[in-house]
């Protein structure tokens, strides 16, 4: 079972990066919508440390405006990019505001 | 390694090496923003600041392509995956990181990787590497 769907609004948990990491520094605290499901698989925090049959979950493809993610971007207004995030790596938005934290 | 190989390698070494040294090099303490900044991981260069990007197309050598089927077929026999190569990349820390090429990096990785799961000892390696030399040597 899938934690998300397509549509959800998701925020990128904002946590110190340590030796190796697929969640790209800049994407963490932002915003995005989740755009693809992917098939769980080894979650890089195993795989990356030869634990091959490691924890299963989850992958999302999740899009960002350029402009969330880059305050000073000097591109169109419509432009966006995508990334891929395993479960633990995303909360929902809508739960963020409800506890009043800002991203 | 004759005495004049050891010497013109010492001169290359210390072309990289730091000018001068200062007490801090050796700190006992550091701020936290700079330890946020030491423990930054390494390939994650993302708005990082950084010069114009070299597009310049660089044509496959030939070393690069039995790297690549190196690391290929030691994923195929279960002695590792790509995320690990990545992640042993960014453990060469970021002198060799940033200093040698994009291939290399894997090469380093993988021969660590060899000699830390015990599939090769170091003397195995080094014993090899001087072989080839030799062989190299005599070719030209």
């Amino acid at each position: 079972m899938s934690k998300f769907e397509i549509g959800d609004r998701v925020t990128v948990r904002n946590l110190p990066a340590l030796f190796h990491t697929r969640t790209q520094g800049y994407t963490r605290g932002h915003t995005g919508v989740v755009v693809g499901l992917r098939p769980k698989w080894v979650i890089p925090e195993d795989e990356a440390w030869g634990r091959y049959e490691g924890r299963r979950e989850p992958f999302y493809m999740v899009r960002f405006n350029q402009r969330e993610l880059w305050p000073d971007y000097g591109g169109a207004v419509i432009d966006t990019l995508e990334t891929e995030f395993s479960e633990r790596w995303l909360e929902s938005a809508a739960a963020e505001n409800t506890a009043g934290k800002t991203p | 390694m004759s005495s004049t190989l050891y010497a013109a390698l010492l001169q290359s070494i210390r072309a990289h090496a730091p000018q001068e040294r200062h007490e801090a090099d050796l700190p006992l303490t550091i701020s936290q923003r700079r330890a946020e900044a030491m423990l930054h991981v390494v390939h994650d260069l993302g708005g990082q600041p950084d010069g114009p990007l070299d597009k310049s197309l660089h044509k496959t050598a030939l070393w690069e392509k039995r790297t690549h089927c190196t690391a290929e077929c030691l994923a195929w026999r279960g002695v590792w995956v790509s995320e690990e190569r990545r992640r042993r990349e960014n453990d060469l820390g970021e002198t060799l990181y940033f200093g040698t090429p994009y291939y290399a990096r894997w090469l380093l990785a993988a021969a660590k990787m060899l000699i830390d799961k015990g599939h090769i000892t170091p003397d195995e390696l080094i014993a090899k590497m001087e072989e080839v030399r030799a062989r190299e040597e005599d070719a030209a």
